[in-house]
């Protein structure tokens, strides 16, 4: 009986690392298929959420057979509700990913682009999200501050752009629906960067027990 | 155990209490009768003094009492008198056990359970002198009786002895089983508490030695495994069934870029979680879904050649990309019968592998297409001389032109012939004393030519230096060197050529003021048909080889190359060491 708790528990966690493999997949696959184009990584990252939405159901099913059947105490209570937690924000990271995805349709060839820091923005919400998934497989509780702390480097980086962006619609607005995309691209990243702290932090409550002041 | 030897000395407790108290009881009872059977004949002597001397006015005064009675029986058996009962009612005693024997022999006892007392009856009688009979009768206790008096006195002690016996039984047992608790496997010859475990103990150090022993081997052997395993390039994997790490080692680690000290015990997923890995580890683990029978045979008469056809006996495999490396993974199922119990996982850095493999398809199409080209315009002037759809004006110049061409494919076979030969030279072929500036003197006469065309000017100078080498080789080294240093200069430039010995060698330094090398190229140009003007056939003719082959010429030689280039021209230094 036991035995079989501690094996579903287990399944539990290996899916939410897979489930955490595939959002940092989709995001990849977003940033690639921003920067460089292709069609091909750009079905990727939506063949990706759907993925995402799948293992999303499984896992939700698992928790609430645990909850009924174990009906978990203490740590193994935490596992479980914040596994439904987290899921609900890398459910989150992988729909924005599409998204991120879908209006590089329309960005090929931009010039636009390559004049604002979407790359190092791609980049620095990649890094916040394998950190924060990484963290909690490793239950590194430094990696999961750091995760929050970077958070700030995220939203400095979208000012900067929105701040590039209106500098040159400014100047010359012969790509004004380029720059309004970009704009969405960035905020879209934010967004990835603040569930990736979401994500952190739960990785904090499952270690330390107890919520931070967020 | 315990409770065995509790309940054993209560019993014994119990059935010494027992026991005892019967047979005491029984001694008691006899001490006790023997007491009244004396009082009896005493009581009877006295009473019979008294009745002989005064007849029956002594008798009828006589007043019993204590359960105690006396009879006096006529001769004939007939009652005189009785202390208790109406004499006359009463009927003939003679034939009485008691009263028969003190007829006949003077004294007759009996005891008899007496219907009208209800209790037990001593009787005692004795012949008088004048013949008539004189009976006591005493009422006695029964042996249950006297043992009912006993009986509280003895459950009192029987109280006490199992007291004291479940003392003594917790204290025994504690002696008996203390030692055996505190055992130290470890070292039994210091618990020998007492005798009687000697031989558990010499058993157990018996077992404990062969223990150890074995426990030695295993690890000597687990120390072999790891030491090779841990030492091997590849990196191995063993998981079990649910994906958990049974067995890693380093490399493994390194090529999955795993951050972990120890992932032992692990899932595998908290170690790598790409796809890639997970894709392969699934599909392995769930091995090949039970072929039929027929299909089984079929695949194994397949010979050898062709693998493809049985899957089932290929590990599944697939090249990741992780971090930097590439990876190539192959998966085997450990199968145990038809059930898969694990996983062995082999991987395989192939960065290099794939690197030199890029390196080799862009080399292959690089030298087709340098091949190609003036091909295509020989063949081309050809078909136009053939048609003789040439004017007759032009066709020396298409003559020229095909000539031209020729040279130049002459000019890349050779080079890639000169590059291929110092592919296969080994740095140990036969080398002789070559000595530079002579060598570098006449390559630069046989260049004289073209520097004229371009008008630059070719200076020699420096000192004598004698180096180990390929003559051939170094002259191809120094005639390219001079040759890119002419070819790219400006009109009126001039190539500086100096050779000096230096401590450990010789420094062969070629410097022009020619056009350079933007610092993006100038770690490109010593790559094959690497050319910094990408028009082939443009301007200035060249095979891309140059430096290539200066560079693999030096390797040959154990020199290095250094490059420097900025707008005021090229400087290519060799320096050879020993």
């Amino acid at each position: 009986m036991r035995k079989n708790y501690e094996k579903q528990l287990d399944e539990m966690h290996t899916c939410l690392i897979r489930m955490g493999a595939l959002c940092e997949d989709a995001i990849a696959c977003a940033a690639r298929a921003l920067l460089e184009g292709g069609e091909e990584t750009r079905m990727k990252a939506i063949s990706l959420e759907h993925d995402i939405d799948m293992i999303e159901r499984e896992i939700e099913q698992n928790c609430v057979r645990i909850l009924l059947h174990q009906q978990p105490m203490a740590t193994d209570l935490r596992h479980v509700t914040v596994a439904q937690k987290m899921i609900t924000d890398m459910e989150r990271i992988g729909d924005q990913a599409a998204d991120i995805a879908e209006i590089s349709a329309f960005m090929k060839g931009s010039p636009v682009k390559s004049d604002v820091h979407i790359a190092d923005m791609a980049k620095a919400t990649s890094k916040m999200v394998t950190d924060s998934i990484d963290s909690f497989v490793n239950k590194d509780l430094e990696l999961a501050r750091e995760v929050i702390a970077y958070d700030d480097v995220v939203d400095g980086l979208f000012s900067k752009i929105k701040g590039e962006l209106i500098e040159r619609l400014r100047q010359d607005n012969t790509h004004a629906g380029e720059c309004l995309d970009l704009l969405m691209i960035a905020k879209y990243f934010e967004r990835i960067g603040d569930h990736a702290t979401n994500i952190a932090e739960w990785v904090l409550y499952f270690l330390t027990g107890s919520r931070q002041n967020a | 155990m315990k409770r065995r030897i509790f309940a054993v000395s209560f019993i014994l407790a119990a059935l010494a209490v027992a026991v005892t108290s019967v047979l005491i009881t029984l001694a008691a009872y006899r001490n006790y009768f023997d007491v009244v059977k004396r009082g009896a004949a005493a009581e009877l002597s006295y009473v019979g003094a008294g009745v002989s001397e005064f007849g029956a006015a002594y008798f009828d005064k006589l007043d019993t009492q204590d359960g105690r009675r006396l009879t006096w029986i006529a001769r004939d058996g007939s009652v005189t008198g009785d202390t208790e009962a109406d004499a006359p009612a009463m009927d003939n005693h003679l034939d009485r056990p008691e009263v028969k024997d003190a007829l006949a022999r003077g004294v007759g006892e009996s005891t008899r359970y007496s219907d009208t007392l209800d209790a037990q009856a001593y009787y005692r009688a004795e012949r008088l002198r004048d013949g008539s009979v004189l009976r006591i009768d005493i009422t006695v206790q029964s042996v249950l009786q006297s043992f009912n008096e006993v009986i509280l006195p003895i459950a009192f002690i029987a109280l006490m002895v199992f007291l004291v016996a479940a003392f003594v039984a917790a204290r025994l047992t504690r002696r008996i089983v203390l030692p055996l608790n505190g055992l130290k496997l470890d070292e039994p010859e210091e618990c020998l508490v007492y005798d009687e475990l000697a031989p558990l103990l010499e058993r157990i150090k018996e077992q404990k030695r062969e223990l150890d022993r074995r426990m030695k081997t295993l690890e000597r052997r687990q120390a072999e495994v790891s030491a090779i395993t841990e030492n091997m390039n590849e990196g191995l994997l063993i998981l079990d069934s649910g994906g958990t790490i049974l067995s890693y080692n380093k490399s493994a680690l390194r090529l999955l870029g795993a951050s972990q000290a120890n992932p032992m015990g692990r899932h595998y997923m908290a170690v790598y979680r790409g796809e890639g890995l997970r894709r392969i580890v699934q599909e392995a683990l769930r091995g090949n879904e039970e072929p039929g029978a027929a299909q089984e045979e079929a695949a194994k008469e397949i010979p050898k050649e062709m693998p493809k056809e049985v899957p089932k006996e290929k590990p599944q495999e697939a090249v990741l990309s992780i971090n930097q490396y590439s990876v190539q993974v192959l998966a085997s199922p450990v199968r145990e019968g038809r059930a898969i119990r694990g996983l062995l996982l082999v991987l395989l850095d192939v960065t290099e592998k794939q690197e030199r493999d890029r390196l080799r398809r862009e080399f292959t199409a690089n030298v087709s297409h340098e091949l190609k080209t003036p091909l295509t315009a020989i063949s081309g002037y050809a078909e136009l001389l053939t048609n003789g759809m040439a004017k007759p004006e032009d066709a020396p110049t298409f003559a020229r032109n095909i000539h031209k061409d020729a040279r130049r494919m002459v000019a890349l076979i050779n080079d890639l012939l000169f590059l291929s030969r110092l592919d296969e030279t080994e740095s140990s072929s036969e080398k002789s004393d070559v000595e530079l500036l002579a060598l570098c003197k006449r390559a630069a006469r046989n260049l004289s030519a073209s520097a004229a065309d371009r008008d630059v000017t070719v200076t020699v100078s420096g000192e004598p230096a004698t180096v180990t080498g390929i003559s051939t080789v170094l002259e191809a080294m120094a005639a390219n060197l001079i040759d890119n240093a002419v070819k790219y200069n400006k009109q009126g430039g001039s190539v500086a050529v100096e050779v000096h010995p230096t401590k450990s060698g010789a420094a062969l330094t070629v410097s022009d003021t020619g056009i350079g090398i933007p610092k993006a190229e100038q770690s490109r140009v010593f790559e094959r048909f690497y050319r910094v003007d990408k028009s082939r056939g443009g301007a200035i003719p060249g095979t891309g080889l140059g430096l290539a082959i200066v560079k693999h010429g030096a390797a040959l030689h154990n020199a290095s190359v250094e490059l420097a280039s900025g707008s005021a021209g090229t400087r290519v230094e060799i320096l050879f060491n020993g």
